[in-house]
């Protein structure tokens, strides 16, 4: 038999025994998890085992010392694996930093190739739309019905349009991220008025494209590289020298991709990029009370993405912003940095764990006298407003961006 | 006084083969075992079923192990697993040698199904195994099967049960007496009664393993075995995609096996005196067997050692030559030719060939008592394999996770139904006993009453409890806890257990203690003396002699 030929044989017989051999990258992260020393302090602050308990979600423990072991078996997990929200407390509690989102985005790959049948279905779904569109949902395929939309949202949220700038010379790229995109426009435009506001000179994509993390979160590594390269492609076209972000899970993931494949391009989430590159001081000038508005009593959200995926300081840094604001008191809730129940794509196929991980958010947030939860993500925004305005709650919540965007005074 | 046709001493591989197939020809079969099945030299080896690939020069010995894997597919498939293996090259000589064996093995791949050797570049090679040393020239791949040890000496010896044996462990042979030139009794003491029995036999079969020569000699025979000393690393999870075969810092070949979800480094063999029972793996043994390995996975150190594996192999007594040109085959010596008819013991063997010692010497017995039956137990299947299991069907039944349904199966087969059936009446069952495994409440409650365990080691054999990176930190008092309530043992008897479970597990980590299995016994010392108090425990407890201070 000739090499090439040897070669194919080999692989069909890995395929047989359900062995995708572990990349330098994935083996990384298979030393990481070695590392679990069983202690089981993972379970205590895992948000879907408080929820829904160990005989429905074995937790982040059973994933490292019991589930992850042997590759051959990665497909009996899939009743498990799916129902990690990859929110990364476990990881974030644990002595030895054990990486337990990664490990369980590639045993979904491993899933995903061998077992497809066992996949959620809601996952399949997704992954149809993101192959066809480039996007995680189906974009509006009117345009008139999606330029109406954002205008009745931007009026709701009394914001002016800016116009989009051209695709020309300008070193900075804000990346809306697919929910800012299709869903809620109100971020995207939001952002718009800010850069606009501090006289930063910023592109946007025309085409805009996902920036991989869903594929990455249900295992489809070559849709998650292939949206990371055309990124990249076009950040080299446009020569962009830096990326802001409004989403925190396209901050986690584009970061990532940054680090991964060197591309020298910083990630910032437009809250870090405001106090850091802009300047409090800048910024406390800017901001008024906005008109008819009284005193506010808001309370945060801390989405996974950025403090655990990201860094804590991000949440810090959102706190700051928020105290330059007037007549803006926080109040702080418990279950601030606990997953909103929307990470991990669980929300696509396993709904009631989705909302049994929200409630501890939502029962923490009906103790305060808050008027209004504000949170830097419109995927937790989302999440959180779907789930408090079904529980018959009152509590409105904000994308930090458009919070921001409506207390700013006008230039000059 | 009970009779017997045969009293096979020793339940490792080949003693509870021998019993399995004694029982299923019609005879009237007692099985002793000092300590537990597979507690000995099984218990210690990669449970490689192998083609023979070390022994090419030796064909007819690569004949028979080709044939046996045949069998134990038929009759195990349930327990046996297929490994593919890498033999990276890193010299021309290498290649050269590698091609003879090629030849070789490829002669008798069909019949085993599977391919001849193939030659794979060495960019294949990493995309295959990114782990590999880049400086390899090429890479020679094959596939060879794997059985849980544990699971096919047990399945034997239910088997053998099943078919009229008794199987009694923990039942130490104390005499053999021979009365006008043959066998006639065995005492033996049951260390858990504490009684003294006799059994009056015609013949006895010693398939003592290393303890062979101490059986013979109490019917006054003689067996001369070379005793060689086998020690194992092993590493937690599969750190490698595929098995890995290198050429060892002396010349010898050593492996990198997946097995189960471990990863086995092995093995060595030095010729020892040293008393099987307590023996240890050396730290010389351990940096032959990383340094060896470094050569062709260089990242190998990164890897955790959750403990090591030492036991013994009672190899054939060729002496004046290497270790690796003693003979792997075996030799059965009927002791008729030194005036003790009946008595029959083995010397040498290879896992993969103890089903066929047995027939071998079950002939022999068989044409002593003039018995005609021929032997079925390359055909007869072990119990569980009747049919491929629905894991998804029993997972959703019996609302138990499906990754711990498929463990389940990998031990059991179709027997794992019994198991799950115990957790309809009790449903607090489905309790997760030991979390690396996992082993659920209801398979250790199942083992305790259908498999004879006296404790906690033997429950380790049956289920792997305590077998993960945590080594039963985390279920050794739970899992206690059962055993006393089933066997209804006292307080007491709940604390030595755990102490003896303990120190059975510290034996094998104390050696490659390092890195993440220290801040790991940090956690166990700090469960079982801090929180337990036991070392501050007034029961009767002896340290076992490898626990002393080093």
């Amino acid at each position: 038999m000739g090499e090439e030929e040897a070669y194919e044989f080999v692989t069909s017989t890995l395929e047989k025994e359900r062995i995708e051999p572990y990349t330098r990258e994935e083996s990384e992260v298979v030393h990481s998890v070695q590392q679990c020393i069983n202690c089981g302090i993972c379970l205590s602050h895992c948000p879907v085992v408080a929820a829904v308990g160990i005989y429905r979600f074995s937790g982040p423990r059973s994933i490292a010392v019991e589930l992850s072991r042997s590759p051959p078996e990665f497909w009996a997990t899939g009743d498990t694996i799916y129902l990690c929200t990859g929110c990364g407390t476990c990881m974030e509690v644990c002595p030895k930093n054990v990486n337990i989102p990664e490990i369980v985005n590639m045993m979904r790959s491993r899933i995903l190739r061998f077992r497809p049948d066992l996949v959620p279905k809601g996952l399949h779904v997704v992954r149809e739309t993101i192959l066809e569109h480039n996007l995680a949902f189906v974009p509006l395929e009117d345009v008139e019905d999606k330029t109406e939309s954002r205008d009745m949202r931007l009026e709701h949220y009394g914001l002016p349009l800016i116009e989009t700038p051209e695709e020309a010379k300008s070193e900075v790229l804000y990346y809306p991220g697919c929910q800012a995109e299709e869903r809620s426009q109100e971020v995207r435009e939001a952002a718009k008025i800010i850069l606009d506001r501090f006289e930063v000179g910023f592109t946007m994509l025309e085409d805009m494209c996902c920036c991989g993390l869903p594929s990455r979160l249900m295992g489809d590594k070559d849709t998650a590289e292939k949206l990371a390269s055309r990124l990249k492609q076009r950040i080299d076209e446009l020569d962009i020298k830096k990326i802001v972000t409004t989403c925190a899970g396209c901050t986690s993931n584009i970061g990532d991709a940054s680090f991964a494949y060197d591309w020298n391009v910083p990630v910032l989430h437009l809250v870090e990029f405001l106090t850091d590159e802009v300047g409090t001081d800048k910024l406390a000038k800017a901001f008024t009370k906005p008109r008819g508005k009284e005193k506010v009593k808001v309370t945060v959200h801390d989405p996974c993405h950025l403090i655990r995926h990201t860094s804590r300081q991000l949440m810090d840094k959102a706190l700051l912003l928020l105290d330059l604001i007037p007549d803006v008191k926080v109040e702080v809730s418990t279950a601030a940095d606990s997953c909103c129940g929307g990470g991990g794509l669980v929300a696509y196929h396993s709904k009631d764990v989705s909302k049994a991980v929200v409630k501890e958010n939502l029962e923490a947030i009906r103790l305060l006298e808050a008027q209004r939860v504000v949170t830097p993500c419109p995927l937790c925004t989302a999440q959180l407003e779907d789930n408090l305005f079904q529980s018959g709650s009152s509590i409105e919540v904000d994308d930090l961006t458009v919070f921001i965007a409506q207390r700013l005074s006008n230039k000059g | 006084m009970t009779k017997s046709d045969v009293v096979v001493v020793g339940g490792g591989s080949t003693g509870t083969a021998v019993a399995r197939d004694c029982a299923l020809r019609g005879l009237k079969t007692l099985m002793l075992e000092r300590d537990d099945i597979a507690s000995a030299t099984v218990g210690t080896c990669a449970g490689m079923i192998s083609s023979g690939l070390k022994y090419m020069d030796e064909p007819h010995i690569v004949d028979m192990c080709s044939q046996e894997v045949v069998h134990l597919n038929r009759i195990a498939r349930h327990i046996v697993m297929k490994n593919p293996i890498l033999t990276p090259m890193l010299e021309l000589s290498d290649l050269s040698s590698g091609g003879s064996f090629a030849e070789e093995y490829s002669k008798r791949a069909a019949k085993r199904e599977v391919p001849p050797v193939l030659f794979l570049t060495p960019e294949d090679s990493l995309k295959i195994e990114p782990k590999l040393n880049p400086n390899i020239i090429a890479s020679m791949y094959f596939e060879e099967f794997f059985i849980d040890p544990f699971r096919l000496c047990m399945l034997q010896a239910i088997d053998a049960q099943r078919a009229g044996a008794l199987i009694r462990t923990y039942c130490e042979v104390i005499d053999i007496t021979v009365k006008d030139d043959s066998v006639d009794e065995v005492l033996f003491y049951d260390r858990v009664k504490g009684d003294i029995e006799r059994v009056k036999t015609k013949t006895v079969v010693n398939a003592g393993g290393p303890w062979a020569p101490g059986i013979a000699k109490m019917a006054e025979s003689n067996v001369e075995i070379r005793p060689n000393k086998g020690a194992h690393v092993i590493l937690d999870r599969r750190v490698v995609n595929v098995g890995i075969i290198a050429k060892a810092v002396d010349g010898r070949m050593i492996y990198l096996f997946p097995h189960e979800n471990t990863v086995l480094l092995g093995t060595t063999a030095l010729d020892t005196w040293e008393d099987p029972d307590t023996l240890v793996a050396s730290h010389d043994e351990i940096e032959y067997l990383l340094q060896s390995m470094e050569w062709v996975v260089p990242s190998i150190r990164e890897a955790r050692i959750i403990r090591t594996m030492a036991g013994v192999r009672p190899l054939v007594a060729n002496w004046k030559v290497p270790e690796d040109k003693v003979t792997r085959g075996y030799e059965t010596i009927d002791h008729e030719f030194e005036d003790v008819r009946g008595l029959f013991s083995f010397t040498g063997g290879k896992l993969v060939m103890c089903r066929h010692m047995a027939e071998t010497v079950t002939d022999l017995v068989c044409e002593k008592l003039g018995v005609k039956h021929k032997c079925t137990t390359h055909e007869i299947p072990l119990p569980g394999m009747e049919a491929d299991v629905d894991i998804l069907a029993f997972s959703a039944d019996y609302g138990i996770s499906q990754h711990a349904v498929e463990r389940l199966r990998a031990r059991r087969g179709t027997e794992m139904t019994r198991v799950l059936e115990l957790t309809r009446e009790n449903p607090d069952w489905r309790t997760t006993i030991c979390a690396c495994e996992p082993v659920l409440e209801a398979e250790i409650r199942y083992s305790i009453r259908e498999e004879f365990p006296q404790n906690l080691n033997d429950l380790r054999r049956r289920v792997r409890l305590g077998t993960g990176p945590c080594q039963g930190t985390f279920c050794t008092y739970k899992a206690s806890a059962i055993l006393m309530e089933e066997l209804d043992l006292s307080g007491e008897g709940f604390k030595v257990d755990i102490l003896d479970f303990l120190a059975e597990r510290w034996k094998g980590k104390r050696q490659s203690f390092r890195r993440e299995q220290l801040v790991q016994e940090e956690v166990t010392q700090g469960m079982y003396t801090c929180v337990a108090n036991l070392d501050q425990s007034e029961i009767e407890y002896d340290p076992k002699p490898w626990e002393g201070s080093i």
